[in-house]
C-alpha cells in the first residue's frame, strides 16, 4: 500500500507535529513537575499539580496517541514499512511502551492534582508520588529524544521480513522485464 | 549551477524525507547497533518492571492506595 505524495506530506507533517508536540509537552511538564516538587510557595505548587493533570490529559495524551497512529499510517503507506527496518521498528515498540507507561502514570498524576484542588498542604507520603513525577517525565524526555535521533539518523539495518520482502520485489521486477 | 531536476537528497539524509528508503544488502546481518540498543533497552525494562514490582520504583506506586484512601 503506497500512498499519494499529498496524502503522504500530511501523515508526516501530522507525525513530525505530534511527536515533537510530545516533546514539548513533556518538557514543560518536566519543569511544572520541579516547581511543584521544590517550590516553597503554596500556590505555585497547586497551580504547578493542577496544570500538570490538564497538560496531561488535553496534550500530552492526545499527542502521544496521534504520534503512534500517525507514525503507523506513515510507515505503512511508504516503503519504509513497519518491519522491515531496524529503526522503524524499534520506535514502534517504544513509542507503543511509552505510550502504555504513561497510561499507567495517569493515576498518580489526578491523585496529585486531587490533593492540589483540596488543600495548599501536602502530606509527608505524598513525596514520593512528587519524586515519581519528576523522574518519571525525565526518563521520559530522554526516551522521546532517542526517538527523534533515530528518526532523524536512521541507523542502516534491514531486518529479515524485510530482507524477504526485497528479495520478492527483485524477483518480481526481473520477472515483468522478460 | 544547481539542477533543479535531480533528487534534492540523494543521500537519505534530510530526516523529514520518507519518500524512499535507501538501497539496502539483501543478506545484511543484525547490525551492532540494533544489538547493542536491544540489550540496553530490554535491561532498561527489566530494571523498571523489577523496581515497580518490588516498591522501590522511582517515586513507588505503593503510595497511591493508601495517599487516595485518606482524606
Amino acid at each position: 500500500m503506497t500512498m499519494t505524495p499529498r496524502l503522504r506530506k500530511f501523515a508526516l507533517t501530522t507525525h513530525v507535529t505530534s511527536s515533537v508536540g510530545w516533546l514539548g509537552a513533556v518538557a514543560v511538564f518536566l519543569a511544572l513537575a520541579i516547581a511543584g516538587m521544590t517550590g516553597q510557595d503554596a500556590q505555585l505548587m497547586r497551580a504547578a499539580y493542577l496544570a500538570m493533570e490538564l497538560t496531561t490529559w488535553t496534550v500530552i495524551l492526545p499527542l502521544a496517541l496521534l504520534s503512534l497512529l500517525s507514525g503507523v499510517v506513515s510507515s505503512l503507506g511508504t516503503n519504509w514499512g513497519l518491519f522491515r527496518y531496524y529503526w522503524v521498528l524499534l520506535k514502534l515498540l517504544i513509542t507503543i511502551l511509552a505510550t502504555i507507561v504513561l497510561l499507567v502514570h495517569m493515576q498518580p498524576i489526578d491523585l496529585l492534582a486531587g490533593v492540589a484542588a483540596k488543600t495548599t498542604v501536602f502530606r509527608a507520603d505524598l513525596q514520593s508520588l512528587q519524586l515519581l513525577m519528576v523522574t518519571g517525565s525525565s526518563a521520559a524526555l530522554v526516551v522521546l529524544i532517542v526517538l527523534t535521533v533515530l528518526s532523524v539518523y536512521k541507523p542502516r539495518g534491514m531486518t529479515q521480513y524485510g530482507q524477504r520482502r526485497q528479495r520478492a520485489m527483485l524477483r518480481e521486477a526481473i520477472v515483468q522485464q522478460r | 549551477m544547481t539542477d533543479l531536476v535531480s533528487d534534492p537528497d540523494p543521500k537519505g539524509d534530510n530526516p523529514f524525507d520518507s519518500r524512499r528508503p535507501p538501497h539496502q544488502g539483501l543478506t545484511a546481518s543484525t547490525p551492532r547497533w540494533v544489538k547493542v540498543f536491544g540489550t540496553v533497552m530490554v535491561v532498561l525494562v527489566l530494571v523498571f518492571v523489577a523496581l515497580h514490582l518490588t516498591g522501590h520504583g522511582l517515586g513507588g506506586h505503593t503510595t497511591i492506595r493508601s495517599a487516595a484512601q485518606q482524606p
